[in-house]
């Protein structure tokens, strides 16, 4: 208990030689002082708000087996390495383009994340849509007839999609694996799709009130669906992951980061 | 001798695979592996068969890596799974997420290998005394011991005992030591699970390699005790306690010919507004940690030498270095399995889910500011979601879209146990169908139950949509034919089946329902189950689905293709049969009643559920 007296006294005793000290110090340099710290600190918080809006991630999605691990991999690296399985967790990497690294200059880092496929996993784009500067949407070009009504599902939920039609992010349809002699030509999967994604809006936007599953419809009513009625702009291109035919891609991306 | 073994990583790049045997693999096994075994979470099981390849795995969790060994099923080789694990601990030294090319390993892997095969010889030359006598005893017992279960002996407690020493002999022989040490704890704990394991192996609920042997034998036990009885009245169905004298059958055909006596009245057609199933789901976001509190009192129950390993749990999930061992998890998982089971989920089911999650968990670093009971948490959250979310589509109307392109009906059967609610259930359907300017047609293929067809009729007229029917005592998969035809005459868009209800056991009816599937192929085959069902939701559907892929006759093999769960609203926060159903059968959830009237359909709100199941 003494002891604790003691200390009482000692740290009044600090106290008050501190508040004496502060006295002494003109007021302007108070002042000053003060008015510095305020100001770091509302510079600081602004540059990271002004940061923040420019999200760098792009996402690579698309239907299970359609690509985007190998693609994923040739952005980054170049090369395929040995080969892929089906994906169970995203793959992430900020990184710049392999064909990139000869460039001179400051280039800004890309955001890649590669998301399951699986529908299982299908969740996982949730959680990454929200930070989303552009999609990548891969298709299998060799096999697509046999999944393009699942492709176009998946499409369409992605286009309907709040955080999408709100902040009108790009979408590439990237039509992989055409370095198969039997692979179909983008303009054929731009209007196969177009036609699934018209009959899944006859089906979907329907009587109710609250629509089902999507929480906005797209196209306009009354008119064939094309992709130039999204509200965001959605373009076509081709790749080849197993090759490393990447130049639409790169490009692509590079338009909004 | 091993035909492949890969290395990989959970994101989908392959690191090494053996160059030596450089085999190419028939098919796509691993990718087969990953996404009927790993993703449906069952990656608590011990080998995977995919055609003629048996498939082995280990995960290191820690680093994200997961090793598989594929060889051949017929070769029973015993080193695998210590090669596998000798493997992992040797890759992930010299692992470096940098670097994609492992060339080097190769050298490693082919002494390995060596040392691997050298030890399971060793340990095969010491077995070889016993072996010969083990062999003989063990196929005797199995087909001794089932007999006498089915004929009810009262020797009962001696026979399940032998079955599990037989069962211990059987795993060592297949799976090296790792594995033996896990079946003797089995042994160790309370009689009541050996009892259980048991009952589930006569039972042959897991139906594969030798278990489908057990299954069959019951079967073929149950189907000979109807025939006799069978043969000698062939109109009725008769059951064991056959009191109906063979002359009353004639006069159990109730229906009337001129419809009702008259007491038709003027049935408004029923509109009772928006069903329910496209309304949004609102549920209140509660914030998630308020079951942490929770953890708290029970751990605190626990005796007092916890109290230490309290403390220095709680100063590991400040630091966050600890690797997380099988130990560690147990308790965690334990409490997670009972909170399951209180929920109404099958108890084998959430054995399976723990265990499958303690795998993916089992050597992780855990991150700081964390507690194990947390992570595990965290864990089992992803995996029910990942359960729950269906493998396929399960839009109703494109497919009815699909169906009518081709010019022709989309047909639904609706199957299950008797009093689940099937004929209710089906017309909330066609009511919602209805809704969304659909022409539907009902086939009342229920024959059997007096007032099936009355009561069908009754929701028809309400509804003010065609119904199709025969009477009783008529062939239901004729009658289905015939309403099929009918429809596409008249143009309907859908046609909705409903059949009889029927117990999994009952062979004859079995068949009759595997009939009617074959004969008129259906777009979807929709098992009706009540929310309110235990353990038995396993038993009915996997038997279910094995009796329609055994008595399929065509190559293309119909199963259940989704799950109508009723009586929702009886159950307040039990909502385990829901899990328990799709794990077991893979289908997904189509639509939930949650009440009598025909607005009360829904469709299953995944997060919700989950929430619930982990309140």
């Amino acid at each position: 208990m003494e002891n604790l007296e003691g200390l009482k006294l000692m740290a009044e005793q600090w106290s008050n030689q501190g508040i004496e000290y502060l006295q002494k110090i003109p007021p302007f340099q108070l002042y000053a002082a003060i008015g510095l710290l305020l100001l770091t600190t509302v510079l600081l918080l602004s540059f990271r708000l002004v940061r923040r809006t420019k999200s760098n991630t792009v996402l690579l999605s698309g239907l299970s087996g359609s690509g985007k691990t190998v693609l994923f991999y040739q952005l980054r690296d170049g090369s395929s390495h040995q080969g892929s399985v089906t994906s169970m967790e995203p793959n992430e990497g900020t990184f710049v383009f392999h064909s990139e690294h000869a460039k001179k200059g400051k280039i800004k880092h890309v955001h890649l994340v590669d998301v399951p496929g699986h529908s299982r996993l299908r969740p996982k784009l949730e959680e990454f849509l929200p930070q989303a500067a552009a999609i990548v949407f891969v298709v299998d070009a060799l096999e697509f007839l046999p999944n393009c009504r699942a492709a176009s599902e998946y499409l369409y939920d992605i286009l309907t999609n709040a955080n999408v039609v709100k902040k009108k992010i790009p979408v590439l349809l990237c039509c992989n694996k055409t370095d198969k002699l039997t692979a179909h030509t983008k303009e054929f999967i731009k209007k196969q799709m177009e036609k699934e994604i018209e009959k899944l809006r006859a089906s979907r936007s329907a009587v109710s009130t609250a629509d089902i599953a999507n929480d906005y419809t797209i196209g306009i009513q009354g008119e064939v669906f094309s992709f130039s009625h999204c509200c965001n702009r959605v373009t076509v291109a081709e790749a080849s992951g197993l090759i490393g035919e990447t130049v639409q891609v790169q490009d692509f991306i590079r338009e909004y980061i | 001798m091993l035909e492949q073994l890969l290395i990989f990583t959970r994101g989908g790049l392959i690191l090494w695979t053996c160059k030596e045997i450089g085999n190419a693999l028939k098919g796509s096994p691993i990718d087969t592996l990953i996404r009927s075994c790993l993703l449906e979470e069952r990656s608590g099981e011990v080998s995977f068969n995919y055609g003629a390849y048996t498939l082995k795995w280990t995960f290191h969790n820690d680093l994200g890596l997961v090793f598989v060994a594929v060889y051949q099923k017929i070769l029973q080789l015993l080193y695998v799974d210590d090669l596998l694990s000798i493997v992992k601990q040797s890759f992930s030294e010299m692992y470096d997420p940098k670097r994609m090319r492992y060339d080097d390993f190769d050298e490693t892997f082919r002494q390995l290998r060596v040392e691997a095969e050298a030890r399971a010889e060793e340990m095969k030359r010491t077995k070889q005394v016993a072996k010969p006598l083990n062999g003989v005893k063990k196929q005797g017992q199995v087909s001794k011991e089932e007999t006498k279960k089915s004929n009810g002996e009262k020797k009962d407690d001696g026979d399940k005992v032998s079955v599990l020493s037989n069962g211990n002999h059987k795993m060592e022989d297949d799976v090296a030591n790792g594995k033996e040490n896990s079946a003797d704890n089995n042994i160790n704990s309370v009689g009541v699970d050996v009892s259980k394991l048991a009952k589930l192996r006569s039972k042959g609920v897991r139906g594969r390699g030798g278990l489908r042997k057990a299954d069959s034998l019951g079967s073929n036990k149950g189907s000979s005790k109807v025939e006799p009885p069978k043969k000698a009245t062939k109109k009725n169905r008769v059951w064991d306690d056959a009191a109906a004298a063979p002359k009353q059958e004639e006069k159990l055909d109730f229906t009337d010919e001129n419809g009702d006596n008259g007491h038709v009245d003027v049935v408004a057609a029923a509109d009772q507004g928006e069903s329910m199933m496209d309304k949004e789901e609102v549920f209140s976001s509660d914030s998630e940690s308020e079951d942490d509190d929770d953890d708290e009192p029970r751990s605190d129950e626990k005796p007092e030498a916890k109290k230490k390993g309290w403390f220095s749990s709680v100063f590991q999930s400040i630091t966050g270095k600890a690797n997380l061992e099988r130990t560690d998890l147990e308790p965690a998982l334990k409490a997670l399995k009972e909170r399951l089971m209180t929920k109404n989920v099958a108890e084998e089911i959430a054995e399976k889910l723990c265990e499958s999650v303690e795998a993916s968990l089992e050597g992780k670093k855990l991150a700081s500011f964390t507690r194990i009971s947390s992570t595990v948490q965290g864990a089992m959250e992803d995996a029910l979601i990942r359960i729950l979310t269906p493998r396929r589509s399960i839009d109703i109307m494109r497919d009815v879209h699909a169906a009518k392109e081709q010019r022709r009906p989309y047909v639904v059967v609706f199957v299950g146990v008797n009093g689940v609610g099937k004929s209710t259930n089906l017309a909330k359907v066609a009511y919602w169908l209805q809704q969304h300017k659909v022409s539907v047609m009902m086939a009342a293929c229920d024959t059997f139950r007096s007032g099936a067809v009355e009561q069908l009729r009754t929701h028809a007229r309400r509804l003010q949509i065609p119904i199709f029917e025969k009477g009783y005592e008529k062939d239901p998969a004729v009658v289905a034919k015939e309403a099929i035809q009918e429809a596409t005459r008249n143009g309907s868009d859908v046609v909705l089946v409903d059949t009889a209800g029927r117990m999994q056991d009952n062979e004859p009816l079995m068949r009759a329902l595997s009939k009617l599937i074959n004969l008129n192929k259906p777009d979807l085959v929709l098992f009706v189950g009540e929310a309110l069902v235990g353990n038995d939701a396993v038993d009915q559907l996997s038997k279910f689905n094995q009796k329609l892929s055994d008595l399929s006759t065509s190559g293309n093999t119909r199963l259940i293709d989704g799950i109508l769960l009723t009586k929702f609203d009886t159950i307040d926060d039990k909502v385990g049969a829901a899990l328990s159903m799709v794990y077991i059968s893979g289908a997904p959830v189509m639509f939930v009643g949650c009440g009598q009237s025909y607005t009360d359909l829904k469709k299953l709100n995944v997060k919700a559920i989950v929430k619930t199941l982990l309140k």
